[in-house]
């Protein structure tokens, strides 16, 4: 399957202020890559930019072998806000992505469709996003990607605004929802219960500017949910990784 | 995982918080008292006749000068010579709307695609903003002159003043409105995969619109504010220029027709407007 989403030496400078230095990272096809780092360190910078928001400085960013750039439907972003434009109607929403690239509007019909069921949005079709909770809008912007089955899924801090129970529920729904659609998801966040709940793989990123300090397996295996929580072997795994965190 | 699901949208559907209803709607009703007061005191002052009715004349003649304006038969009076008024109430009407009209659409082209360009291009704002700066400083009838110079007594002078009139309000709220639009927008909306020649309508267009139906209701009230001024200037078919030659022959009752039917017709305007475009602003309402 393909999907793989490489960065090489990636660099990002605003002016003077460096905020990413040569970045190397590997997301494998169909597997989710969880990157913790501290607040403010760069991770949406690094997101913006495997995203091609933003051009980086150095380096470049491979998707099976070949450089890409600029924006594109193959590598689908969610912002830290979730990307519903507010003027629309949800299932207008949802079938922004297939309609803009031309699909033929049955097809377009039926994704959406799925996408609403599977996100538990049905009966909100034509609700507007302020009408939604946030948790059902996170659901929802995460959704409007999905619509164009990119090979790669970049999530930044997507679950950061919601409270720890609805949190929890969000993790789960994602994983039943990736196992679905197997997709490469490149996880950005600063939770680190997060980050080993559904990283396949962890990166840790430094303080700004943001290098990679490690690159590590979660132990956990698939199909995992809230039971494992409670594995001391997490609980151990989380206070580990925490102090690295504060360390970095 | 459906019953948790269940429980948020339950929690989404459930009372947004506005105020009843019922409340509204009384409340809206309370926008009529003053009027109706005003009315009242208005009859009673020309009644005893504090003021001669030359100066005000009772609401009760106005009124049946109105009807008589729309509905008297046609042709039994005709103001200053020229200017009819027994049922020439219609067509005075559309003239001046029609009048109103074409230099208000006329401004909403030319504003939305001016305004369009200065919002989406640095380049066209760093070129354009000062002359428009300073063109927009010129009081409207600061024009007057020049148009009446360079399209003669009446139509158009009249268009071309309504036109610049009605102009700026749209241009200014569309260009802010468009060089305000947020720039996650339009990223999301190019890696949803939207070609760049579509993003004026499916991103900035629909963004700004709440505000750029401001400018138009802003524009649309100064249109029927000039079309008045391009009617007094020379004109014999127009409320204004019904209005002109009444005050003339000393028929205060068929002047203040006129302002009546002037505010019925802006208030209507104003209200379909708003009703035009509900639909595509409702996500910006509070
Ligand atoms: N467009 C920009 N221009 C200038 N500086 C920027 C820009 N974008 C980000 N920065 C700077 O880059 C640094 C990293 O910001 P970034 O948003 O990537 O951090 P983050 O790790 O996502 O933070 P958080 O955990 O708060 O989300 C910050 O110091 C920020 O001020
Ligand atoms: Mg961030």
């Amino acid at each position: 399957m393909s999907g793989t989403l490489v960065a090489r030496g990636l660099g990002k400078a605003f002016g003077d202020l460096v905020v990413l230095d040569g970045i190397d990272l590997e997301a494998q096809a169909g597997q989710v890559l969880a990157v913790l780092g501290p607040s403010g360190c760069g991770k949406s910078t690094l997101l913006r930019v495997l995203a091609g928001f933003e051009p980086p400085t150095s380096g470049e960013v491979l998707l099976d072998g070949r450089p890409v750039s600029g924006p594109s439907p193959q590598r689908g972003m969610v912002a830290q806000a979730g990307g519903l434009f507010p003027w629309l109607p949800l299932r207008e929403n949802l079938s922004f992505g297939p309609a803009a690239s031309g699909r033929p509007a049955a097809e377009v019909r039926e994704v959406v469709d799925e996408l609403l069921s599977a996100t538990g949005l049905d009966g909100f079709a034509d609700a507007l996003p302020k009408q939604l909770s946030g948790g059902m809008r996170q659901r929802a912007s995460i959704a409007q990607v999905l619509a164009n089955r990119p090979p790669v899924l970049l999530l930044d801090e997507p679950f950061g605004a919601l409270d720890a129970q609805t949190r929890l529920r969000m993790h789960e729904w994602l994983l039943e929802l990736l196992a679905e659609r197997p997709t490469t998801t490149l996880l950005v966040t600063h939770d680190v219960e997060e980050a080993l709940l559904l990283g396949d793989r962890l990166c840790l990123l430094s303080n700004r500017p943001a290098t990679v300090v490690d690159t590590q397996p979660v132990p956990f295996g698939t199909g995992r949910g809230r039971a494992v929580l409670a594995d001391p072997a997490f609980v151990q795994m989380k206070a580990a990784v925490l102090e690295r965190v504060l360390a970095a | 995982m459906s019953a948790a699901l269940l429980e948020d949208a339950v929690v989404a559907a459930q009372g947004d918080g506005r105020p009843s209803r019922r409340g509204t709607r009384w409340r809206r009703l309370l926008g009529f008292v003053v009027p109706l007061v005003l009315l009242g005191l208005w009859q009673v002052v020309a009644e005893v006749e504090l003021l001669s009715p030359r100066l005000l004349p009772p609401p009760s003649v106005v009124a049946e000068q109105f009807w008589v304006f729309f509905f008297g038969e046609t042709g039994t009076l005709t103001l200053a010579g020229v200017v009819p008024f027994t049922g020439a109430g219609g067509d005075h009407l559309l003239s001046s709307l029609r009048r109103a009209g074409i230099g208000w659409l006329l401004a909403v082209g030319v504003g939305t695609l001016v305004g369009l360009m200065l919002g989406l291009s640095a380049l066209a704002r760093d070129l354009l903003d000062p002359v428009l700066n300073a063109l927009r400083a010129v009081p409207i009838f600061a024009w007057l002159p020049l148009a009446l110079v360079w399209f003669g007594i009446g139509e158009g002078a009249a268009r071309a003043l309504i036109f610049i009139g009605a102009l700026w309000p749209v241009l200014v709220a569309v260009g802010d409105a468009t060089s305000r639009v947020p720039r996650s927008y339009v990223e999301t909306a190019q890696m949803l995969g939207t070609p760049r020649r579509w993003l004026w309508r499916k991103v900035y267009l629909p963004s700004a619109l709440p505000e750029v139906v401001t400018g138009l209701r802003l524009s649309l009230t100064l249109a029927w504010t000039v079309v008045i001024v391009g009617e007094l200037s020379g004109t014999t078919s127009g409320v204004g220029a019904m209005m002109n030659a009444a005050r003339e022959s000393g028929r205060t009752d068929q002047v203040v027709v006129g302002i009546l039917v002037f505010a019925a017709v802006g208030l209507v305007a104003d209200v379909l407007l708003r009703l035009a475009t509900r639909r595509w602003v409702r996500w910006a309402d509070a």
